[in-house]
């Protein structure tokens, strides 16, 4: 079932249309180890979704705060928008969690520091496994 | 609830959570997945433990 939706013609050099993959990665967005449910890769998508959501939630639990983008100096730029992308890239956990509420003003602790980078890795595996969705919907990866 | 965790203790976590995910998407078959997961791991712990030692000898 899941090589009837590959196309092993990407391999072949053109780009893949946005229709082979734009649904598998953008599930796999919203819901960390959805693409690979979509391929029904039970398995890898539970793995996923077990290490994504496990570190959100461990993020949470340390009371990580969220990225809000904001101007300043370019430094802040870049760490505001960056790590509010990374925040976003969680998908449905982010949406979750600031919709309930979830809102962590700055507590001097490193736990809390440890927690915030985890809410943004959360986020950055989540791409990793974005990136693995779409090279399995082209064809790229058995 | 506010889970205090030391260095150590959250630094271990991190690396379980991504390795299981490099090991996941860095290989094509399932034993390759497992052994370079735990290879991901071991990196991790090594790191961990050689930058440990390394500030600790550094702020002597």
């Amino acid at each position: 079932m899941a090589k009837s939706k590959t196309t092993p013609d990407s391999k072949k050099g053109g780009v893949p249309s946005p229709d082979q993959w734009f649904v598998p990665v953008f599930l796999a967005w919203l819901v960390p180890g959805g693409g690979h449910f979509y391929f029904k890769r039970w398995n890898h998508g539970g793995l996923l979704l077990f290490s994504v959501a496990g570190m959100f939630l461990f993020g949470l639990m340390m009371r990580g705060r969220m990225f809000e983008p904001s101007d300043g100096s370019l430094f802040d730029v870049i760490v505001t928008y960056g790590g509010f992308l990374g925040d976003l890239a969680s998908g449905l956990l982010y949406f979750l969690a600031t919709w309930l509420g979830y809102e962590q003003p700055y507590l001097a602790s490193q736990v809390a520091d440890y927690g915030t980078k985890f809410l943004v890795c959360a986020g950055l595996l989540n791409v990793l496994g974005m990136v693995d969705a779409y090279e399995i919907a082209v064809g790229e990866k058995p | 609830m506010f889970l205090k965790l030391s260095h150590l203790e959250a630094a271990l976590l991190f690396a379980v959570f991504t390795s299981i995910v490099m090991g996941i998407v860095g290989r094509d078959t399932d034993k390759e997945r497992l052994r370079y997961g735990l290879y991901c791991f071991g990196c991790f712990v090594a790191a961990i433990f050689g930058l440990s030692w390394l500030m600790y000898l550094g702020h002597r």
